[in-house]
């Protein structure tokens, strides 16, 4: 029992490790002594587990908003856009209301970001629950559509003025997060995000709502015969992944990158869903996945300046990971389908 | 004037036709395609390549068709033997395969981005000199022989999807697999063949989008056409002339984005028109069943 799922989740890292060690093998490189750098790059010593968790942050909230979804059965890929949006909006905020005090200012922009974030996903949930619109499509449309939407806003409308590159001002001092362990980037950020997640074990173990999605995303209609509302369930979750995937990315803005840029995200909310797939939506694994991720970042930026890696190993292995996380290797037995 | 206009339109309709053929044959076939954007840019690496080291076009065309054709079945056994989600599969496949041809171009060409080799045949354009001069009609000579292939494909995918043996097993194995099984036919392997040609068909777009016009190659060259096609297929449904229909659409609104640009219309708001086109036609659908559920 406590076996299975270890192995389960080891299984395809392991698989995407042996792809990377045959593309580094193919190029030229010595695959161990690669991974052997990769590990002291992000775990060795206090800066570089700090960058490790910096790393770590926007995907412990991405990997928990996909979480939420799929545990209630519902498919969103389109964290990826709320993330987009809640960083812009944040950002936003942080810049225009500067001279609010900071225990005004950061919640008001988190806040926003959050609400934004819900919003953004009230569309595809409510066509889901509605009309039974397949939700994988349209979130993941609405994830072009808010990059697009976003770029065009800092194109324009929200351009820093005398900026070249498509960025909002940076936001005011009294906006950013307080950082954990200076000079490192490590900021609170990683504490809101932690503390989310273990709210989220809780909830999900020891709560009416969560057991309430788990048995509707195990099973809709029996859930709907005992008189549950699956509709309502699945509308909650979708919501509330939005608001999730909103937050984090007002986290990135406020925490780390202190303004929205053209790019934003290089995938949080893809990688978000790779965690919660390895992680099999338990809160623990999305911790733990997200960390993982987080490492493979940090120390990819690394090995890229220590040695001549490119820095896209880790693009490869992440992709591999999600592939892989999704197979079905016959560890478990094959539901009734 | 007109004629530059619409043949520009033509030409950027190109690679997103092919691969929404490719992804409607794969979507009848019961897989959705997210993948298609990294066979494209298989694809277009593969064919400036092969026709760099080769001069040859027909080459290129053949190595790029069968690299997409590689990732797409590569893909379609993780899906149909592995039994995993198609959808996580194909954006793993995407960012793996994006990361993969960064690395190769970094460390085997030595370059970030862009790689320009020197002598890339271009494919081969035809005139038709009597139409030249005549409005609208004009912006049929000087294209590609790949655009003329694509809408060549449109009446054959046609006539296979609906009129051939092979058809039917396809169209069967996407609505009932259980009854392509018990006739003795192996879905699972039907399934696998046309992930495969819509491999195949987003690398030949994915040609086109590197030899079809300047001979180069970029990471970005693909600029999300997959998922555009995926919009036109979505768009089409179950036909493949509504899917070229949707496509056309696509190549439309590019061309006249470009055009567009400096006169006041953003292009990236203008760009995610697909996007939105899809969620509205998914809209409209799910409305015409529930009408239907309720008066049946």
């Amino acid at each position: 029992m406590t076996l299975a799922p270890i192995l389960t989740a080891a299984a395809p890292f392991a698989l995407a490790l042996a792809i990377g060690a045959a593309v580094l093998a193919a190029t030229g490189h010595e695959p161990f002594s690669v991974y052997r750098l990769m590990v002291e790059e992000a775990f060795g010593g206090e800066r570089r587990l700090a960058a490790t968790l910096t790393a770590a942050t926007p995907l412990l909230l991405t990997g928990l908003a996909a979480a939420v979804a799929f545990r209630a059965g519902v498919f969103n890929v389109g964290v990826e856009g709320c993330f987009y949006l809640g960083g812009l909006v944040a950002a936003v905020v942080g810049y225009q209301f500067g001279d609010w005090p900071a225990a005004l200012l950061i919640p008001a922009g988190l806040m926003l970001a959050l609400a934004v974030g819900a919003a953004w996903m009230a569309l595809p949930g409510a066509l889901r629950v509605r009309l039974g619109v397949d939700e994988v499509v349209t979130t993941l449309m609405l994830n072009f559509i808010a990059i697009g939407l976003t770029s065009w806003l800092v194109n324009g409308p929200l351009l820093a003025r005398g900026s070249a590159n498509s960025a909002t001002p940076p936001i005011a001092a009294s906006a950013e997060l307080a950082r954990l362990l200076p000079p490192t980037s490590l900021n609170a950020g990683f504490l809101i995000s932690l503390a989310l997640v273990i709210a989220y074990g809780f909830w999900g173990r020891l709560t009416v709502g969560g057991f309430r999605s788990r048995l509707v995303g195990l099973n809709a209609r029996f859930s709907g015969a005992v008189g549950l509302a699956p509709g309502r369930v699945v509308f909650g979750a979708m919501i509330v992944s939005g608001a999730i995937g909103g937050l984090a990315g007002g986290i990135h803005a406020l925490g780390l990158v202190h303004r929205f840029v053209a790019g934003f995200s290089p995938g949080y909310g893809f990688t978000g869903i790779a965690i919660a797939l390895l992680a099999r939506n338990s809160a623990l694994g999305v911790a733990l996945a997200a960390v993982l991720f987080g490492a493979l970042t940090s120390a990819g930026a690394n090995i890229q300046l220590f040695s001549d890696v490119p820095i896209e190993i880790v693009q490869i292995l992440q992709g591999a990971v999600m592939i892989f996380a999704v197979a079905q290797f016959g560890l478990r037995r094959r539901s009734a389908a | 004037m007109i004629d530059d206009f619409l043949r520009a339109a033509l030409v950027m309709t190109t690679p997103i036709l092919l691969t929404a053929l490719g992804g409607l044959i794969n979507r009848l076939g019961g897989i959705v395609n997210i993948g298609l954007e990294a066979m494209m840019l298989a694809g277009a690496l593969v064919a400036v390549e092969v026709s760099a080291g080769t001069d040859s076009v027909a080459l290129a065309l053949l190595a790029a068709a069968l690299a997409g054709g590689a990732v797409g079945a590569a893909m379609s056994l993780v899906v149909t033997r592995l039994r995993a989600n198609e959808i996580i599969v194909g954006l793993g496949f995407t960012v793996a395969v994006a990361g993969f041809v960064r690395y190769l171009l970094k460390t085997l060409y030595g370059v970030a981005g862009t790689y320009a080799p020197p002598g890339v045949a271009l494919l081969p354009r035809f005139d038709i000199p009597f139409l030249d001069g005549i409005p609208v009609l004009g912006a049929l000579s000087h294209l590609d022989a790949l655009t003329w292939g694509a809408w060549a494909l449109v009446p054959l995918t046609a006539f296979a999807l609906h009129r051939t043996r092979w058809g039917l097993r396809l169209r069967a194995t996407g609505s009932s697999e259980a009854t392509v099984r018990a006739v003795g036919l192996a879905p699972l392997s039907i399934r696998d063949v046309s992930t495969t040609i819509a491999g195949a068909l987003a690398g030949l777009a994915g040609a086109h989008l590197s030899i079809g016009v300047v001979g180069l190659f970029n990471e970005g060259i693909t600029g999300g056409r997959g998922f555009i096609a995926l919009a036109a297929f979505y768009f089409g449904r179950e036909s493949p002339w509504r899917t070229a229909l949707g496509a056309l659409l696509f190549g439309f609104f590019e061309a006249a984005q470009i055009r567009l640009q400096g006169h006041g219309l953003p292009a990236d708001i203008v760009q995610t028109l697909p996007y939105v086109i899809v969620i509205i036609v998914l809209t409209g659908l799910g409305i015409a069943d529930r009408a239907r559920a309720r008066t049946s």
